[in-house]
């Protein structure tokens, strides 16, 4: 072999020495930034003559043959060949190959590159995060990455993001793993600055499986901006302002619509009404326009970049101030972060490198969800009531919840600080030809102090917020750390020029360790925020209390993965991780999760049609194991948090200790079985990217809570419970297309356009032990309407079916008696199915009437540039989804949503809406009345951008200068009648529930980016 | 260079060999493992046992609804459908209320059994006392449970384990006895005559239960041997036979803990309870569930009515036997004479209003916390002087062992009841004997098994089956969790 090689270098050798030979010299320049370019390779072709340009990027040669041709090259740049044609001097721009960069992919312990990856993943780049500058980078995810759902926990500000990759497969934490530059990554991706993010890669298939016991729920990759080698500093600034204001009010009725239709339900119980006198009452308080208000927001971002011959850093630091649409300054998340990398090489063979990120965040927050949130009551509190009355007493009796949402948020006092930091210190060493070995620390430390003061204050009678004796302050101290040691050794060679070898061999550490610290005292000075600490107030007894908790979890992995490219065509890896956890009972300390994946680059075949149109076609398959160990800690061992109270025989108590829930030894993970098809395919001059695959996750032992046991295992003792068994199998499965294109069209227009679509069938498979599994919340005191059951999708929602409203006693009376339900039926009630045909309605004729959980969810984006002008729009949307409406208090006076003003009257009034009464009716109890289509599509994005000539901005000192201006959440098309169709409490048995839930702003933001 | 291989390799095999790295356990948390260091540990432990003596309602209700003594009552013919078809032994293997006498029975056991298991986890004087209170608590549980279901799984050694469902059959009821036996005789062994605290039972006690055992057996001598224990103390007399006590406060709160009360379970209102956990509630809910209906007058507070005297046991009383009003109430009588006012839930006319409330255990006006049908603080007198005094006549009797003591015994209830003395023996004494323990104890509980035990039942409890009705079917969930391993009672 090397003989081979040998004799062809001699041959080359021997036939250069025939031509005629020259000295030349020249430079290299970076096309983009336009400085010289040190350290690239300018090499004559075919032969060993070769050099390396100095720091001013200038090489020189001799004896090169004048007819022969120079390649120039440089990592991360399209290479170059300039024939030497006899000339001497040489000034050379290479072009930052974007492309390249953008193919690379990490995937887990190392990185592959797009073209031969063979497992299904996703990756949005700088370009997507930079056009749609998101506040919360989890939003860069929403409808650009098929198969990745994202759904915001609320419009508060600083509010997180549920990411869900291919679906809900567990009833537990379904959230994505997420790792920063390697490392275990628990802050939720809201406290990374967006604008240091290079690119987001997820692991949607087996390709994650690298990750063990982690991986199931999928992996999000996020890799951060570095500085680059040999350039010099590159200053970047960005800066937004903008404000936001709510996408939408809900019709409610006003002051005189509410009291008609007050008197007419009264009267329809042959009751008085609370309201006798309407004259005046015009239209009223509109609580929502009270507590809606606009609010501002702005960003600062300044990052410092460069580097040298041997090493490359990073600087960066950033500002974001946004206040709440509701609440003013009670409501505000302002976060800073700072971050910090340095890349060296020690020496030839050594590298080392650290990346540093500080992030601060206070947040001030109201009550947002739910009962007792303040939109729940702005929405609820009678519109004849005057904004300013704060103390309900005298006014028209709207139950014990309901209070002035003004007065809720004057009353309001907390603040929350978190300060986290986390890192990674990471060192290389190329000990042999071929081999490398890493070692990494990767850390996080986080701590939070939380602060409420809750004030003496009387809402009016009755009221649950009251405060009538004495003020409280509540405080918090936790702090979470965790570090994650991995030692992994990698060997990388070609043979035969066709076999392509890369073998991993690794470990991990991780611990995760921490504790919290939590105390409320009542008897604040003065009854104010300013004296709002457990030192300064003065509770004894019962009015000073503590806890705390702490925890320890750690995991100890293994792992190797086996990549073999043969011809550069037939693509296959082979993983397998060993993990073992402090989550696991001692029956099941150990895991194993083997999965491949292969791929066929068929284009590359001989016997592949030849023809212009198409580029690039591969095929791949995946299959893997994956897990979930977020199971709760310690579910094998038995705590002792019974309930041991007995009397003492003098009317007083005496406590001992008990077990608390049953144990269950072999709790283990939860295991998902992957499997993936898909191909990926390229058109017309890769101006046209398909990918299209089929995927199929079916998680087994699948934790249930609280699941049905004998009772001699004695769960029914007080505070005892059943024990967490792996007991459930889920199954998704689903379809997911990626089409992008993009063209110049000439050379002052370029067009882009993406689109992805990606359906979900999610079925529960089976329950060991119990029919169903409970969760969600409806109403006050009613059943749980969600269920995980076997043969529907997880979390669908169970109640009664409608069939119309009565519009006659006849009609009553020829139906099934509904006084099974809690009162008996009348002309304007709702007309239920009686669906077991028993003759009777009652609970037992509950049925599926609602799935959570989109059919089809997808995302559309298009990008034109003319001259210098740039516009982007982002679009993303489900289609399929149900919501269960559940923002409205069942109580006789608080207010009504506009659609009561068409209820029932008398027969043919109406079909839809019963009557109003305030007699029992069972027209309150969960049906499908109550559940509406949440389809919707958004316009997310719209963003318009000016950059200047950069021979303007020289003079100014300037290279590039970006104005843009920008909308976010435009416009939402949807059926649905609620806030925001986006509406999710994140619980997989239990979502889709709409408590009122708090709106994501409406934003205009104008901006720029400068770099100098 | 080689070196460092060397050390890679070397790290490689240092960690492989460390899975102990997540061996931990809970920090500062307290779990099976870090319990039990000392006496503290251990007293703690056996609070928690006998806290689940409160859910004894359960067992007493059920029972004596089961009984010829009285109605299940409450709202309507199908309020608390579980006991409407115990009354009228229609009941079947659904059925919510034994499923709760099994669940509470075996936790309490699993909790005696939790110090048991690890009773040799530490050492300190008085941990002999500890131990022996715990074994007579599984027996209570264990002896409640054998009556009501048969044979059922046990395991003296400890606790159950998830999966022993599947592997431990249930025992016959010779085997459940004798562990009972077994558990009981360790009791008096080591236990001290007195109590430890007031709440804690002493070794009295633990005769009573084991005297009561022993005649369930139809052991006599035996029986008679652990009753004289508790007769010939000295401890106990009958309430209203000494100094300034009046018989009719004998289940007033002022005759808590008394000198009747031989093994009696503590129950206080200073804590509120929900329906969702009653067994959780320091409460009796049996004296809540058995308040009259919509109840507005004196001494006593409203209920939900269930355990309604018939007309016949309120019969069953000479109307001289002071015992007949203190045992029930007739309601109208009472209304006519307070002014009170009531509601009548349940009409029908097998299970439903009779007019008679069980007054032993009906709610006194106190001031308990909320939810107060819940929270009753009327203790339990679950083994009442005059009952050992019966059981000791019956082994006596039944023995052939002396049947001038049995009279003795006998005349002893019926005076303080202001009965004359009878004169009798053999036969005839044994049926006065059964004849004073339905009078002396109805509305206890204790009925139905005594009815069982001496195959009496099938000819005065309608609808009772020989062969089927002697003993509560097993819950279906427990059946279908042990896979069909633990059969079904004969009939069911």
């Amino acid at each position: 072999m090397l003989k081979n090689y040998l004799f062809i270098v001699f041959c080359i050798m021997s036939l250069s020495m025939s031509a005629q030979t020259i000295d030349i010299s020249g430079t290299v320049i970076d096309g983009g930034s336009q400085i010289p370019l040190p350290d690239a390779n300018v090499q004559v072709e075919g032969t060993e003559k070769g050099a390396s340009t100095d720091f001013d990027g200038v090489f020189t040669l001799t004896g090169v043959p004048s007819d022969g041709t120079l390649v120039v090259s440089y990592l991360g740049f399209v290479t170059q060949k300039i024939p030497i044609d006899g000339k001497t001097t040489f000034e050379v721009v290479l072009q930052p190959d974007t492309e390249a960069l953008e193919d690379v992919v990490v995937i887990g312990y190392g990185q592959s590159s797009k073209r031969n990856i063979s497992g299904s993943v996703s990756k949005v780049g700088a370009a997507d995060i930079k056009k749609l500058d998101p506040i919360n980078a989890a939003q860069s995810l929403q409808g650009t990455a098929a198969g990745v759902n994202v759904t915001p926990q609320g419009g508060s500000p600083g509010a997180e993001a549920n990411i869900r990759i291919r679906g809900v497969a567990t009833n537990g934490d379904a959230s994505p793993l997420i790792i920063l530059d390697g490392f275990q990554y628990d802050g939720g991706l809201n406290s990374i600055n967006p604008q240091d993010i290079e690119n987001i890669t997820v692991l949607k298939d087996a390709q994650a499986a690298i990750y063990g016991t982690i991986a199931s729920n999928g992996v999000i990759l996020v890799t951060t901006k570095s500085g680059k080698r040999n350039q010099s500093a590159k200053f970047e600034y960005q800066t937004y302002y903008g404000f936001q204001e709510t996408t939408r009010e809900l019709p409610l009725l006003n002051a005189t619509e509410y009291a008609l239709l007050l008197n007419e339900s009264y009267a329809n119980s042959g009751q008085t009404s609370p309201i006798q006198n309407l004259s005046g009452l015009g239209r009223g308080t509109d609580w929502q326009d009270e507590i809606f208000e606009v609010a501002p927001i702005m960003n600062h971002n300044l990052s410092i970049r460069g580097g040298s011959e041997k090493t490359s850093y990073s600087f960066s630091g950033s500002l974001l101030d946004q206040d709440g649409i509701v609440g003013g300054d009670k409501s505000s998340f302002v976060r800073k972060t700072a971050s910090l990398s340095i890349d060296t090489d020690l020496n030839d063979k050594l590298n080392f490198k650290t990346k540093l990120f500080y992030t601060n965040q206070e947040s001030k927050g109201l009550n947002t969800f739910g009962l007792g949130s303040v939109l729940f009551n702005a929405i609820n509190m009678a519109p004849t009531i005057g904004a300013g009355v704060d103390n309900l007493d005298g006014e028209i009796d709207l139950g014990n919840e309901v209070v002035n949402p003004i007065t809720q948020i004057r009353n309001t006092y907390n603040e929350s600080v978190n300060n986290r930091l986390s890192g990674t210190v990471q060192a290389t060493y190329d000990y042999a030809d071929n081999l490398n070995i890493q070692a990494r620390l990767g850390f996080n430390r986080n701590g939070t102090e939380f602060r409420e003061f809750i004030p003496v204050f009387n809402y009016g009678p009755g009221k649950v917020f009251n405060r009538l004796e004495d003020n409280l302050v509540n405080q918090n101290k936790i702090i979470n750390n965790d570090y994650t040691f991995d030692l992994f050794n990698t060997y990388s060679n070609t043979f035969e020029d066709i076999h392509d070898v890369t073998f991993l061999l690794g470990m991990t550490v991780y611990k995760s360790f921490g504790e919290g610290l939590f105390g409320s005292r009542t008897g604040v000075p003065s009854n104010s925020f300013d004296f709002a600490d457990i030192g300064t107030a003065t509770g004894a007894g019962e009015n000073n209390t503590a806890g705390s908790y702490a925890y320890d979890v750690r995991r100890l992995s293994y792992f190797g993965r086996l990549e073999y490219t043969l011809d550069d065509k037939y693509l296959f890896s082979a993983m397998l991780r060993r993990d073992s956890s402090t989550r696991f009972g001692p029956n099941n300390r150990v895991g194993y999760f083997p999965s491949i994946t292969s791929g066929w680059i068929i284009s590359d075949e001989n016997f592949f049609p030849q023809s212009d149109n198409i580029d690039f076609l591969k095929l791949r398959a995946s299959y893997g194991i994956m897990g979930n160990d977020r199971i709760g800690d310690f579910l094998y061992l038995s705590l002792l948090t019974g309930q041991a109270t007995y009397a003492n025989g003098e009317d007083g108590l005496v406590n001992g200790i008990a077990q608390g829930p049953i144990p269950n030894p072999n709790a283990q993970w939860e295991e998902a079985v992957k499997t993936d098809f898909g191909l990926d395919l390229r058109l017309f001059n890769n101006k046209v990217n398909f990918t299209f695959d089929y995927y199929r996750n079916d998680t087994d032992k699948l934790l249930i809570s609280n699941i049905p046991v004998s009772g001699i295992f004695g769960s029914s003792a007080p505070g005892a419970s059943s024990p967490t068994i792996n007991a459930g199998k889920v199954r998704n499965q689903g379809l997911e297309f990626e089409l992008n294109y993009s063209d110049n069209i000439t050379d002052d227009f370029s067009f882009g356009a993406g689109f992805n679509i990606a359906t979900i069938q999610n079925e529960v498979l089976s329950i060991r032990g119990a029919d169903f599994v409970e969760g969600g919340a409806f109403g006050v005191g009613q059943p749980l309407p969600s269920r995980m059951e076997v043969g529907q999708p997880i979390g669908y929602f169970y109640g009664l079916r409608t069939d119309g409203i009565f519009q006659s006693q006849a009609e009553v009376d020829a139906h099934p008696s509904q006084a099974g339900l809690g009162a008996t039926a009348q002309p304007g009630d709702i007309r239920y199915v009686d669906s077991n045909g028993d003759g009777v309605i009652n609970a037992d004729d509950r049925v599926k009437v609602g799935n959570p959980i989109p059919d089809f969810t997808f995302g559309f984006n298009l990008s034109l540039n003319y001259k210098n002008f740039d516009m982007n729009t982002y679009v993303f949307g489900n289609l399929g989804n149900d919501i269960v409406r559940n923002y409205e208090r069942d109580q006789p006076n608080v207010n009504q949503l506009g659609y009561r003003l068409d209820r029932w009257t008398g027969p043919g009034t109406s079909s839809t809406v019963p009557r109003a009464t305030t007699s029992a009716t069972a027209n309150k109890v969960f049906s499908d009345f109550f559940v509406e289509d949440g389809s919707f599509a958004r316009i997310q994005t719209i963003a318009l951008g000016y950059t200047f000539e950069e021979n303007l901005l020289q003079k100014i000192g300037l290279k590039q200068l970006r104005i843009y201006g920008k909308i976010d959440n435009v416009y939402t098309f949807t059926d649905y009648t609620g806030y925001d169709p986006t509406a999710s409490s994140g619980a997989p048995i239990g979502s889709g529930i709409d408590f009122g839930f708090y709106p994501l702003p409406r934003t205009y933001i104008v901006g720029l980016n400068a770099n100098f | 260079m080689k070196n460092i291989l060397t050390l890679i390799i070397a790290f490689f095999i240092l960690s492989s060999c460390s899975d102990d790295f997540v061996e931990v356990t809970p920090p500062f948390a307290v779990n099976d493992e870090t319990f039990f260091q000392g006496e503290e540990d251990y007293v703690n432990a056996l609070i928690a046992s006998y806290d689940i003596l409160q859910s004894t309602y359960v067992n007493v209700m059920t029972s004596e609804i089961a009984s010829d003594n009285v109605n299940a009552g409450g709202e309507s013919p199908t309020d608390v459908i579980g006991w409407q078809q115990i009354d009228q032994m229609a009941h079947t293997p659904i059925n919510q209320q034994l499923r709760d006498v099994w669940n509470y029975n075996f936790a309490g056991v699993q909790r005696a059994g939790f110090i048991i298991q690890n009773q040799d986890r530490a050492d300190f004087e008085g941990k002999t006392q500890i131990i022996a209170e715990a074994r007579l608590l599984r027996a209570y549980f264990n002896f409640q449970l054998v009556k009501f279901f048969g044979g059922i799984p046990i395991k003296p050694q400890g606790q159950f384990q998830l999966g022993e469902e599947l592997t431990i059959p249930r025992s016959s009821v010779e085997d459940v006895y004798a562990y009972i036996e077994d558990d009981l005789l360790f009791a008096v062994e080591n236990m001290d005559m007195a109590s430890q605290d007031p709440y804690r039972f002493n070794r009295l006690a633990a005769h009573a239960l084991l005297g009561k055992v022993y005649l369930y057996e139809e052991k006599f001598t035996e029986a008679a041997e652990q009753l004289s224990q508790v007769i010939d103390s000295g401890a106990f007399h009958l309430y209203g036979t000494q100094g300034e006590e009046d018989y009719e406060d004998l289940f007033e709160f002022i005759a808590e803990n008394g000198p009747e009360s031989v093994l009696e379970i503590q129950y206080t209102g200073v804590q509120g309870a929900g329906f969702d956990c009653l067994q959780c509630s320091e409460g009796n809910v049996m004296v809540g569930f058995s308040g009259v209906r919509g109840y507005n007058g004196p001494v006593f507070e409203s209920g939900f009515g269930f355990v309604l005297p018939t007309e016949e046991m309120y019969n069953a009383f000479t109307p001289n036997d002071l015992r007949r009003d203190v045992s029930i109430l007739d309601i109208e009588a009472w209304a006519a004479e307070t002014g009170a006012s009531f509601n009548v839930g349940n009409q029908d006319s097998e299970t439903g209003h009779t007019g008679y409330y069980n007054r032993k255990y009906i709610p006194r006006i106190n001031d308990n916390q909320p939810d107060v049908n819940l929270t009753q603080p009327n203790n339990y007198r679950a083994i009442r002087y005059a009952d050992v005094l019966l059981m000791a006549a019956e082994a006596l009797n039944r023995g052939g062992l002396d049947d001038e003591l049995a009279l003795d015994y006998v005349n002893q209830v019926r005076n303080r009841a202001g009965l004359s003395d009878v004169q009798a023996n053999g036969s005839q004494l044994l049926d006065i004997i059964y004849n004073e323990r339905k009078l002396e104890l109805v509305g206890e509980g204790h009925r139905f098994f005594d009815l069982v035990r001496t195959g009496r039942a099938s000819q005065s409890i309608e609808g009772f089956s020989t062969d089927k009705h002697e003993v509560f079917p097993i819950p279906l969930e427990e059946i279908q969790f042990s896979q069909g391993r633990w059969e079904q009672n004969q009939g069911y």
